[in-house]
């Protein structure tokens, strides 16, 4: 049984950084109906911006800092190349910020140098018992990192005036920008805070382990996932990505022993089965809103 | 105009100096309607018939890759462009074109699944045929799902063929390992062999040949019933149902012969350097080739091509690029050196060239020639 | 307004392309390419004449860059050494004009091959079997002879390549040998990636637990350190005594870090590709330390041979890392085919191949042993069969410390080499 809880728990771990990376997906897309691809480049610069950081300041302001500046690379990103895209097709956008990602990350690999770096977290791969299971600290901060940034996403679309402008942006643009909500700033702010959601997956995932070029791979696992959750819903966003993680845990530690002949590694396209039977029964994901035809 | 209509059965004659007067139905529908599209295509054609004795080696393969993998992209702005439904599972029926032109033209006695049976005319058609049928099974998922939905499931399929390509060693040969490529014979020429000709300048003529052949077909394709059909469910298909145009197995026919190119495109591709690995066939490869039909130009057989070549010829390009620029670094040591400025001005060039001009080379092809039309009072 | 600009953006990127490269039929010199009477660009000795290498390598974003680019620099310092010395037969050697970026994608290294195939007389470096193995059909063709960079197996089998130290596989077995001998192990897991690479270090390890009657089994591990669940969960569970692990360095630290947190205490040992000084700062650290051992095909950077002490002198003030010295090794058969094929007075693609295959012993200056690089023979004499053993240490300058000399154990000595072990698992 241990086994089994070791295994929800990385799940959970690893899922709450496809939530983060996921949010970063959905908040653009609600803002501007785009999937950026830049998203796995932002990642990899927050977890490399840290690894230089973390010899300065303290681990957590390191993050903050990382995170902030990243919110600012996105938010000038957006700014020069996809503003100028506004009303032009989604997909034209869409190719745009993978030229994005292709830049981004070259240049961001300049600063990897030849060894692999760490982000030099607290926590590392210490341990705690949780009710007699061997919890690793890592999957813990994880999830507890996730919790809060959601808790304060929500917090920030629910109670504050800019979120409630947010929100009303991504309802409809033209009557936002008749009532006067500034729906470039909802923009650039929905790219910031993509920015700063993907940095700070970025260091979750160097967290107990390294940063080298190859991390941002990671990324696309939040494809599936948003998909999972339906593109433009929040909530669907992190649960689609603790399902994802989980579901990926789970097929890994058991799919060996209960359906070998699934190949090794099936566990790596387990959330696109996954995310391929849902839309069977649910063609708008989980929580995604039913796109209403008017004939 | 029903004056005009009724002669229309007959060819039209046009009025003398007035080439760009329709005066028939079957004028306005013609293939090339008007005289500056034949001059400006045989013109093209001759080039590139004579380009195999003119240039090298090198440039000739690149063009030879860059003519299938337009094939590829008009396949892809088959079902993307003309009949909207967004794909991002291209990479997935290149993959089952190119490893069932390579099996079934394969060595039996090699250490991976080959029939042995070589001509072109067999395997071609075949790899076509299996990358349609696989069209068809995923077809369904198109009726039920739109957009990004579509696009990301589509991205799914990927993802699950290169699962099974790594696992089904005994096809693929396995990641890192691989497996020749089809072997490419007509009436008993091997093209991928140096004889008279080198293996480079066979290769161009047989996919040159091979792309004017699909070209035109699509090209007809789009222009009678079933193109303004796929036209009618991209516009709207809520409508198009209501006008009698069955959504379900248009979508189907869309997918079907999408798959069908895309299959050809991949059974040829790999010929070029006659090896290829599963990992090729991933997220990556399928991007490149929406980015194809957007920077060339949607909906348009030429706009494919020109994108195709475009985005093949592009790293070419950038790796020149910094010849011009010497205060560059050519050590891969330092930041920032040439091979960083050539990586990044790949991403730079698809980002400007598509900010500059989102209707991609087709939407510049129309304004250059609508600004020479029109000159000198063109403003 | 905007498309003119486009469109001038395009003509000009369009005109410097065709402008920067010939394009045309009929410019090339067959008799001898790559290699010309005039001297090189910025030349050492001004009076030779010059002999171009190519190089494609993994230099920007692919998956091999931080090995990729110490390789590269390495293979510059060698052959400029080598033109210091004189050249050879009157030629400097040049491995720095056609140096291309494959991005570790078989289709571009295809492509960037295809591009300067015409301008030189071998490779002095093509990255990666994948990508090799695009190329390998024209290479033969075409008489070009390849320094590889990767120690798969298959290239034993194959004429144009100029393999150095042993395979994936044969280091493997040693390292099994090497197990038994000193805290002998009863059962061995193989934790590897897909492929030439893992696959072939599996392969040579099933090979050697079966030589030694040890329990053996395989897990396949894909790339990305979210993706080492699985391996980690086998290995817990399974507690073999020796891991055998091939996979890159940041997967190795968290395959290692995380049994060892979830109580594991088995040992590990690596092929050389799975270890990176970085890691001695990761949170595995501890775990690395207690372990984890390195194997090997020859020693690391800070080693006092002549050849290392060349090395290190030609390279300068460095940050020190084992691709240079695996750049460095690997040249050494090349220049030993010039060599000879300039004594043999046919400095051409045709001679350069016929000098391979009369090289019987190649002198890597201490770097191998004596008797290394016999590529007159077959695939199976050919073959090297010495790794060593290394284990972390903080104290030097690439964090291993060899503690084992090179050796060939009993299981890589009696194995008969009929095929790449790929194939085998």
């Amino acid at each position: 049984m241990t086994e089994f809880w070791q295994s929800v728990a990385r799940g959970l771990g690893n899922g709450s950084i496809y939530a983060l990376l996921a949010l970063g997906f959905v908040i653009i897309y609600k803002s501007t109906r785009v999937v950026s691809f830049a998203q796995p480049a932002f990642m990899l610069a927050g977890a490399v911006l840290v690894t230089y950081l973390a010899a300065e300041v303290n681990f957590f302001l390191a993050l903050v800092l990382s995170a902030l500046a990243v919110a600012l690379l996105a938010l000038g990103v957006e700014r020069v190349t996809v503003r100028p895209m506004v009303g032009k097709p989604v997909f034209v956008v869409a190719i745009i910020t993978l030229g994005l990602d292709i830049v981004i990350r070259v240049i961001v690999n300049g600063f990897i140098g030849l060894d692999v770096r760490q982000v030099g977290d607290p926590w590392g791969l210490q341990t705690v018992n949780l009710l007699g299971v061997p919890v690793q600290q890592r999957y813990l901060a994880m999830l507890l990192t996730t919790a809060l940034m959601v808790a304060a996403l929500f917090a920030f679309f629910r109670y504050t005036r800019f979120g409630l402008a947010m929100r009303a942006a991504a309802f409809d643009q033209e009557t936002a920008l008749a009532q006067g909500v500034p729906v470039g700033a909802v923009f650039a702010t929905s790219w910031a805070m993509a920015g700063g959601l993907a940095a700070v997956a970025g260091v979750l995932v160097g967290s107990g382990a390294s940063v080298d070029q190859n991390l941002w791979i990671i990324a696309l696992k939040a494809l599936p996932a948003i998909i999972l959750g339906g593109l433009d819903s929040l909530g669907g966003a992190v649960a689609g990505g603790l399902a994802v993680g989980l579901v990926e845990s789970l097929v890994g530690t058991y799919q060996a022993d209960l359906a070998p002949w699934l190949g090794q590694n099936f566990a790596v396209v387990s959330p696109y089965v996954l995310m391929l039977l849902v839309l069977l029964m649910k063609p708008y994901g989980l929580f995604g809103t039913p796109e209403v035809e008017r004939v | 105009m029903t004056a005009l209509l009724e002669r229309g059965g007959r060819r039209g004659r046009r009025p003398r100096g007035r080439p760009l007067l329709h005066t028939s139905y079957k004028q306005d529908m013609a293939l090339l309607d008007t005289p500056g599209k034949r001059r400006w295509l045989s013109a093209l054609l001759v080039i590139a018939v004579l380009a195999p004795f003119m240039l090298t080696d090198d440039i000739l393969q690149l063009l030879a890759v860059g003519f299938v993998a337009s094939i590829g992209a008009i396949g892809l702005n088959i079902v993307t462009g003309y009949a909207g439904q967004i794909s991002l599972g291209h990479a997935f029926f290149l993959a089952i074109g190119a490893y069932t032109a390579a099996a079934v033209s394969g060595d039996p006695d090699g250490k991976v699944i080959g029939f042995g049976v070589t001509s072109i005319l067999v395997w071609l058609p075949l790899a076509g045929l299996a990358a349609a049928l696989a069209g068809v099974i995923v077809a369904p998922l198109a009726t039920r799902l739109r957009g990004l939905y579509l696009a990301i499931v589509t991205l799914g399929l990927v993802f699950l063929g290169e699962h099974i390509f790594k696992e089904w060693d005994s096809l693929t040969g396995g990641p890192g390992v691989g497996r020749p490529s089809a072997v490419p014979e007509l009436f008993g020429i091997r093209l991928d062999e140096a004889g008279a000709y080198s293996k480079e300048q066979k290769l161009y003529l047989l996919m040159l040949v091979m792309l004017v052949l699909f070209a035109v077909l699509a090209r007809n394709l789009m222009r009678s019933r079933v193109g303004r059909a796929f036209a009618a469910v991209r516009d709207r298909d809520i409508a198009a149902a209501i006008i009698g145009v069955d959504l379900r197995r248009y979508k189907l026919l869309a997918f079907a012969i999408s798959s069908f190119y895309a299959g050809v495109a991949g059974a040829l591709m790999y010929t070029v350097a006659g090896y290829f690995d599963p990992g090729s066939f991933n997220l990556l490869l399928s991007v490149q080739f929406i980015a194809m039909i957007l920077i060339g130009g949607v909906a348009t057989v030429s706009g494919s091509i020109m994108g195709a070549m475009f985005i093949t010829l592009l790293p070419r390009i950038t790796r020149e690029l910094p010849g011009v620029l010497p205060f560059i670094s050519s050590e891969s040591k330092d930041t920032p050196n040439v091979f960083q400025v050539e990586t990044v001005l790949y991403g730079l060039l698809i980002i400007i060239f598509l900010i500059l001009e989102p209707r991609g080379l087709f939407g510049i092809w129309t304004r250059i020639r609508n600004y020479w039309k029109a000159w000198p009072f063109s403003y | 307004m905007k498309s003119r600009i486009g469109a001038v953006l395009t003509a000009g990127v369009l005109t410097v392309s065709v402008s920067g490269c010939g394009v045309f039929r009929g410019d090339e010199d067959s008799s001898a390419p790559g290699v010309t009477k005039d001297a090189c660009p910025n030349a050492v000795n001004k009076n030779n004449g010059c002999i171009y290498l190519g190089a494609i390598s993994d230099l920007t974003v692919g998956p091999f860059k931080t090995l990729a680019v110490p390789i590269t620099e390495a293979q510059k310092a060698f052959w400029k050494r080598v033109n210091q010395q004189g050249g050879i037969g009157g030629y400097d050697i040049d491995v720095t004009k056609y140096v291309r970026d494959n991005k570790y994608n078989p289709e571009t290294h295809n492509q960037v091959y295809q591009e300067i195939k015409g301008k030189v007389l071998a490779l002095a470096q093509t990255l990666g079997s994948p990508t090799t193995a695009a190329i390998i059909k024209d290479l033969k063709s075409s008489k070009i002879v390849a320094a590889p960079a990767s120690w798969t197996s298959a290239w034993n089998f194959e004429d144009v390549i100029l393999e150095s130290g042993a395979s994936y596989c044969i280091e493997s077995m040693n390292a099994i040998d090497y197990a038994v001998e000193t805290f002998k192990p009863k059962s061995v897991m193989a934790v590897h990636y897909a492929g030439d690479y893992g696959a072939d270090a599996a392969a040579g390890a099933k090979a050697g637990a079966a030589a030694q009657k040890l329990t053996f089994n395989a897990i396949e591990t894909p790339q990305g350190q979210d993706n080492q669940g699985r391996a980690v969960d086998a290995i817990v569970k399974g507690k073999p005594d020796l891991v055998i692990l091939t996979t890159g360095p940041t997967d190795a630290a968290t395959v290692i870090g995380q049994a060892a947190a979830r109580g594991y205490k088995g040992r590990y040992i690596g092929t050389s590709p799975s270890w990176n000084k970085g890691l001695l700062k990761s949170p595995a650290a501890p775990a690395i330390k207690a372990q984890y051992l390195q194997s090997a095909p020859w020693a690391p950077f800070q080693t006092q041979t002549p050849g290392h002490q060349a090395m290190r002198q030609a390279l300068g003030q460095v940050d020190p890392n084992d691709g240079y010295t695996s750049g460095w090794v690997w040249s050494y058969p090349l220049k030993a085919a010039l060599q000879k094929a300039a004594a043999n007075k046919e400095l051409t693609r045709d001679g350069l191949l016929k000098a391979v295959k009369q090289i019987t012993q190649v002198d890597y200056e201490g770097m191998m042993p004596t008797g290394s690089g016999n590529f007159a023979g077959d695939a199976g004499t050919g073959a090297v069969r010495t790794s060593l053993i290394a284990k972390p240490d903080d104290k030097e300058q690439t964090g291993v410390k060899v503690i084992k000399e090179a050796f060939t154990g009993p299981t890589a000595k009696a194995y008969t080499l009929d095929a790449p072990c790929f194939g085998k698992l």
